[in-house]
Parts: C-alpha cells; sequence; structure tokens
C-alpha cells in the first residue's frame, strides 16, 4: 500500500525539508501534496484522497489547531491521521492535541524523529520500507 | 524573569536553532573577510499569549544564503524569496523555543507569520514605543553573523513569594 500524503505549512522550505525527509526514509509513498495553510489543506482535501496529514499550527489564514477541529467534526474525515510538526512549546497544546487523536513531531526534527511518528501513526512496519518515492501534485516546489 | 535570564534564554534558542534547524555553528569570532559585513535583513514574528512581543531576527547574506542551501539540502542557494523563507523558519522555531523558556511550559501562545525585514527597518519603536528590546545577541555563526532581539510589549506580574 502507498500512503497518499498532505503537507501543510505556511514555509515552502520546512514543505520540502518534511517531503526530503518522507523520500529518504524509504516510505511507501503515493501521491504527495502541498498546501500553505489551513484553508488550502481542507480544498486538498476535498479533491484527492488524503491518507495522513503534515500538518503546522502556526499559519496563517487558518491555524492547524483550527484544521483539526474542523477535520474531526467532520463524519468524512474524523478519522483522518494527523502528525502536527510544529514548534509548539506548550504542554498544554500538545496535549489538547493529543486528545484529539493527533500525533506531534517538535521542529526542529531529524529525519528519524519523523520517520518513527509516521511508522507509528501508519502502521506501516520497517520491513515494509524501500526506495519508495512519490510524485507531488499540487504547488510543485520550484526551487 | 531578570533581563540576564531573559538573555540566557535568547541565546540558548538562537544557538539550538541555528545548529539544529540551520546546521550553522558558532564562530569564535568573525572571519576577517567577515568583518563588517552588513545585516542584509531580517524577519519579524510577533507573539501573543501571557507574554506579548515581537522576535526580530536579522542576518549577514552569508548566513540567509548558506541556511536556506543547508535546509533544502542543496549545494547551491536558492534564489531570494527561499532564503526569505528559510529565515522566516528559523525565526519562527526560534520564537516557539523561546517562550516556553521564558513563560513556562504550560503557557499557549499564538505566533504570528514571519514577516520580512529590509535592513533600515526598524522594529523596537513600533512594537514597544522604546528602541531598547527587552534582550539582545549578536551571533558570530561560521558564516556569518545574525542578531537576535526579543521586545516585550506585555509581561506578567510576577509576585513575590510570602516570607
Amino acid at each position: 500500500m502507498h500512503f497518499n500524503i498532505l503537507i501543510v505549512d505556511d514555509s515552502a522550505v520546512m514543505r520540502a525539508m518534511i517531503l526530503r525527509t518522507l523520500r529518504v526514509s524509504g516510505l511507501p509513498l503515493g501521491e504527495i501534496h502541498e498546501a500553505a495553510n489551513g484553508e488550502e489543506a481542507l480544498r486538498r482535501l476535498r479533491e484527492s484522497w488524503i491518507d495522513l496529514m503534515l500538518l503546522d499550527i502556526n499559519m496563517p489564514v487558518m491555524n492547524g489547531e483550527a484544521v483539526v477541529d474542523h477535520l474531526r467534526a467532520d463524519p468524512e474525515t474524523a478519522d483522518l491521521k494527523i502528525i502536527v510538526v510544529s514548534t509548539e512549546g506548550s504542554d498544554t497544546r500538545v496535549a489538547r492535541l493529543a486528545a484529539k487523536g493527533v500525533a506531534f513531531v517538535h521542529k526542529p526534527f531529524t529525519p528519524e524523529e519523523l520517520r518513527d511518528t509516521v511508522l507509528e501513526v501508519t502502521g506501516i512496519r520497517h520491513d515494509q520500507l524501500g526506495a519508495a518515492d512519490g510524485s507531488v501534485v499540487g504547488d510543485h516546489l520550484d526551487f | 524573569m531578570t533581563s540576564s535570564a531573559l538573555r540566557t534564554a535568547l541565546s540558548s534558542a538562537t544557538i539550538s536553532t541555528f545548529e539544529e534547524l540551520g546546521l550553522l555553528f558558532p564562530a569564535d569570532g568573525a572571519a576577517p573577510a567577515r568583518r563588517g559585513e552588513p545585516l542584509v535583513g531580517g524577519v519579524r514574528v510577533d507573539f501573543d499569549g501571557p507574554w506579548r512581543g515581537t522576535v526580530v531576527v536579522r542576518a549577514t547574506a552569508g548566513v540567509l544564503a548558506t541556511a536556506a542551501a543547508n535546509m533544502l539540502g542543496r549545494a547551491e542557494p536558492p534564489a531570494e524569496p527561499l532564503r526569505r523563507d528559510a529565515l522566516g523558519e528559523l525565526a519562527n522555531v526560534l520564537c516557539g523555543n523561546l517562550l516556553p523558556a521564558v513563560a513556562g511550559r504550560a503557557a499557549v501562545f499564538e505566533l504570528g507569520a514571519p514577516r520580512w525585514l529590509s535592513a533600515g527597518d526598524a522594529v523596537g519603536r513600533d512594537v514597544t514605543g522604546d528602541e531598547a528590546p527587552a534582550a539582545a545577541l549578536a551571533l558570530e555563526l561560521e558564516e556569518g553573523r545574525v542578531e537576535v532581539t526579543l521586545h516585550v510589549t506585555h509581561a506578567p506580574v510576577e509576585r513575590a513569594e510570602a516570607p
């Protein structure tokens, strides 16, 4: 099985760092989608099938916590796997997110931290890791 | 919190962020070729919570270029918009790591989107009405210099402990 992933962060550089980490981790990636804020993320979710969302908290237009609340309130997306990747340092907010079934990776992260959290959330086993790669759909990174 | 403690927290957050995210490490002093290099711009990140204020990170051209290249895993620096984006992300992470050290890990803050500042833009006066920041740091890195300031417009009143 390949996982379609949506990376949501207002920083193009951070989205690229996350994508690079996913690729070098050998995760079985399907389509990779990107969004720069919460509203754009919700639009991408309506357009495409997403298995896992990697979500920043502090973003313009709609922040990550509002996105989580929106998704959990909608029966169609209530069970979506979400990993918040954020500089968030508040134990209060992290606990609040955990209560909503969201995993958390603190920035700056090591590739291993992000990979292991993805494995834990998706249930992918280490022996399923390979040299898988994904194609980027949506906002292509233009370096 | 004393100004000394604020500066220590700012220094710790700055060094760890530039090391871990930007892969830029402190240097003992400016290399001769880099002495007097101007700060080409910076980024401000506003925060709101138990404390309110702004963190400003300014950098020389070498820091901007190398940090962006390192973060993207590229040999050559990217174009200017991505260099600014990289400094914005560094400032965002720095601010996120600083605030728990200042206000405690239970405090919840909202961080504004990083905003680019040109070299001549002053921040202190429009944030606090006073140019003097609550804490300031100039840090020499291997690829240039960064200057980081913390401006506080509101801080909770610290109560003296009962004897």
